[in-house]
């Protein structure tokens, strides 16, 4: 029977390992309630805040008014239905069981013994215990128990619900590992601030609880007015009346001064020291959250330069750079900067978490050092083979290098020199009039219209366009199934989708141009 | 016609490209160098000269034709070539110097030293990447037509019989009857330029003497000189920036 038990188990737990219905659902629930970069959590996390305000809302308004049985009936059983169910769905995903049970029957065969039942048992109990006994989890147990209602006292355990927010907002977490960091520092105050309070208030005890004229009666008020005083609130509701009294007042009061000033500065110097780690933190979310992204790899003059005038065209720029102090010019820029070296594998798979395929539209090697952006490129392509890479090229003999690491596309600014010489020296006018669409200050400008459904079917052929109405030069036609350019094209070409218009005019005209493209044609 | 020298001032890669570039334009390159990199590769053939900054150029000025001659300042020290290009100025009104520049603030001391124009390397690849990023397609036709051997060309040409034209004006000329010429803008005998399509352009005629930026194939370009003028060659003396 037991063999039978273990059999049916093992194999169990194999179907499910290998089924890829169960594990993407698994996977679902897990980024749902547990991955902050899955786009939909925040929609679960607004949920159950909702719910949880709700809650409090009834608790608080039930103090002096009549709430409707609905409404009550609504927040201790179907809040608290949907709370169980978040309960044992978090509890299915924080461990495999099928997983513990493979292990253990992958460890049993390889020491030639029998499945042991009870010990894969004990493992399942023991991962699942782990994660029962975390605070988290307990405030989530709390939080369900619906008979809270009908016990008075009980009832103000739907205040866990309040601490579940916990687990939905992330200042607090955040708040939460900033102390933990001065965890030290924090303990030894604490253990000062109770020795503090012992001394006082038995002090206070003893001189004062026998005088007829002190308000204090228990060693639990001489606590109590330790603490207020201690705290610099001083209620006086329980004032002092010896000199003896008096005398451990002020020196509860210098005391209290003490603790609170180490306090606050425990707290400062702590969010100090994480500050830079939250920017850090907070900019790989932000860049999760991107597409189309420009990989900007080195800060330096050149990519400094491309990066504002990307940053003016509106596109989603990251860069990264070893160096510690250009990364800190380019956030005072405003840019999204990251102390990451762009040649370390890590930085992309560990650090920034970046997918190359769905987020990156183009990688920048901006270096000033051939060397570090052959090192970037090989990186890169052992990470991606297909992504678009552009790099710099300082030294010529370089170049061959460049391509071989997997380059699509090399800048060398000695040879544009030169090619922009043989220009300026030939035909300057000529030169001076490309250079000007070229440049972003022009207001004439060259821009690249993409052939829609909606233009073919407006206007098929080039000599429907009529781009001279609106005072638009037509250089040509970019026909992509070709890959090949057409100037001026005939009035008979055809136009397919995908193909482009590279057009020149004052921009609002070519703007205007291309609005009427998209629109019916006129009869 | 061809120009009698170009003057390369510093012996390095950009200087090398630009001889590799002007010289079908120039019957003599002549580099000038304070001192000669190890690292770059001695072309026996090429003429190399040591100078040095405090040169009074006397030398200079009696080898070479300055009026038709043309000097390249790109020395990879920036304050040296801003001191290059004030010296070359002060001693020949007439000599056109073209520099080069790092940043900025050396483009404006440049162009404050008197050299007629300035290449400033870092904006100059930044925009080339930036455009083959925002428009590559364009970019790369542009690119084709200003520096590949292709047969596209763009191509400034002297209006010279602008009476062919009547009283039409720029841009209601149907260009197409001109062997598929793309005129894309038109610089006047004052210098002020316009765009084909401008306000302006729609409302003054050609008249001779005017320069027309046209596109078009190697032929039709050649064709169309000569029906209307003829190849405008640079007049450096009118233009700068």
């Amino acid at each position: 029977m037991k063999h039978k038990i273990s059999r049916f188990l093992i194999n169990f737990a194999y179907y499910l390992q290998s089924s890829s219905k169960y594990q993407r659902r698994k996977r679902f629930f897990y980024n749902i309630l547990e991955n902050d970069k899955y786009k939909y959590k925040k929609y679960f996390d607004i949920f159950m805040i909702t719910l949880i305000f709700l809650s409090v809302f009834v608790l608080i308004r039930e103090v002096k008014h009549h709430i409707d049985d609905h409404l009550l009936f609504f927040n201790n059983y179907v809040v608290s239905f949907f709370f169980l169910i978040e309960y044992l769905l978090r509890l299915w995903v924080n461990s495999s069981t099928s997983k513990i049970i493979i292990a253990q029957d992958e460890y049993d065969t390889l020491l030639g013994r029998e499945f042991q039942l009870q010990k894969a048992l004990k493992n399942i109990v023991k991962a699942k215990i782990s994660y029962i006994i975390q605070p988290k989890a307990i405030v989530d147990l709390l939080a369900i128990l619906p008979f809270f209602h009908e016990l008075r006292l009980l009832r103000l355990f739907i205040l866990f619900r309040v601490f579940k927010l916990f687990r939905y907002t992330k200042s607090f977490r955040t708040l939460i590992s900033v102390l933990a960091s001065k965890k030290f520092e924090f303990l030894t105050l604490m253990i000062f601030t109770f020795i503090v309070i012992f001394v006082s208030s038995v002090l206070i005890y003893v001189m004062e609880g026998n005088n007829p004229e002190s308000k204090l009666e228990s060693f639990y008020e001489a606590i109590y007015w330790s603490i207020v005083t201690l705290s610099t609130v001083g209620f006086g509701d329980i004032t002092p009346v010896t000199d003896e009294g008096r005398f451990v007042t002020m020196l509860i009061i210098i005391s209290g001064v003490a603790v609170l000033s180490f306090s606050t500065s425990l707290i400062v110097s702590a969010f100090t020291e994480k500050l830079d780690e939250f920017k850090e933190i907070k900019i790989v979310e932000d860049v999760a959250k991107l597409k189309n992204i420009y990989l900007i790899c080195g800060y330096e003059s050149v990519a400094k330069e491309v990066v504002g005038k990307l940053k003016d065209k509106k596109k989603h720029i990251v860069i990264l750079d070893e160096d510690i102090t250009r990364v800190n010019e380019a956030k005072k820029q405003g840019y999204k900067a990251l102390n990451f070296k762009p040649g370390s594998i890590d930085s992309y798979e560990k650090q920034l978490h970046i997918d190359f395929k769905t987020q990156v539209k183009m990688v920048l090697c901006l270096r000033h050092d051939d060397v570090e952006n052959i090192y970037t490129t090989l990186t890169i392509r052992s990470l991606d083979k297909e992504v678009h890479i552009l790099s710099l090229l300082i030294h010529d003999v370089n170049k061959k290098k460049l391509k071989y690491a997997g380059v699509n596309e090399i800048i060398y600014p000695q040879e544009l020199v030169g090619m922009i010489t043989k220009e300026l020296v030939g035909q300057p006018v000529a030169f001076e009039a490309v250079h000007a669409l070229r440049s972003d200050s022009s207001l004439v400008n060259i821009e690249e219209i993409i052939i829609t459904e909606k233009i073919i079917q407006n206007y098929p052929y080039i000599g429907d366009l009529n781009n001279k109405e609106y005072r638009v030069v037509l250089l040509g036609l970019y026909k992509k199934s070709y890959d090949r350019f057409w100037f001026n094209p005939i009035d008979d070409t055809l136009m397919q989708v995908g193909d482009t218009l590279i057009v020149i005019g004052y921009t609002p005209f070519i703007k205007e141009f291309e609005r009427q493209l998209h629109k019916k044609k006129r009869k | 016609m061809k120009k009698s020298t170009a003057l390369i001032f510093g012996y390095n890669k950009f200087g090398q490209e630009i001889a590799n570039s002007v010289n079908n334009t120039y019957a003599h390159v002549v580099y000038y160098t304070k001192v000669i990199d190890d690292q770059l590769e001695i072309d026996n053939e090429v003429d190399i000269k040591i100078f040095d900054l405090t040169d009074d150029w006397g030398e200079l000025e009696d080898s070479i034709e300055i009026e038709s001659s043309i000097a390249f300042c790109v020395m990879s020290d920036e304050a040296e070539n801003i001191f290059l290009t004030i010296s070359l100025r002060a001693h020949f009104k007439d000599l056109i110097i073209v520099a080069i520049a790092t940043n900025n603030e050396s483009v404006h001391k440049l162009k404050m030293a008197g050299a007629n124009k300035v290449i400033p390397i870092i904006e100059t690849t930044a925009d080339i990447i930036t455009n083959m990023i925002e428009k590559p397609i364009s970019n790369k036709v542009l690119h084709d037509v200003l520096y590949a051997d292709n047969s596209l060309k763009i191509a400034q040409i002297e209006v010279k019989n602008a009476e062919i034209f009547g009283s039409e004006f720029p841009a209601d000329i149907d260009w197409s009857r001109y062997r598929g010429i793309l005129v894309l803008s038109i610089m006047h005998k004052d210098l002020s330029a316009e765009f084909i399509y401008s306000s302006k352009a729609k409302r003054r005629p050609l008249e001779n003497g005017d320069i027309l930026i046209v596109v078009g194939y190697r032929a039709d370009i050649e064709e169309f000189e000569k029906e209307i003028g003829g190849i405008k060659h640079a007049n450096w003396s009118d233009w700068s920036r």
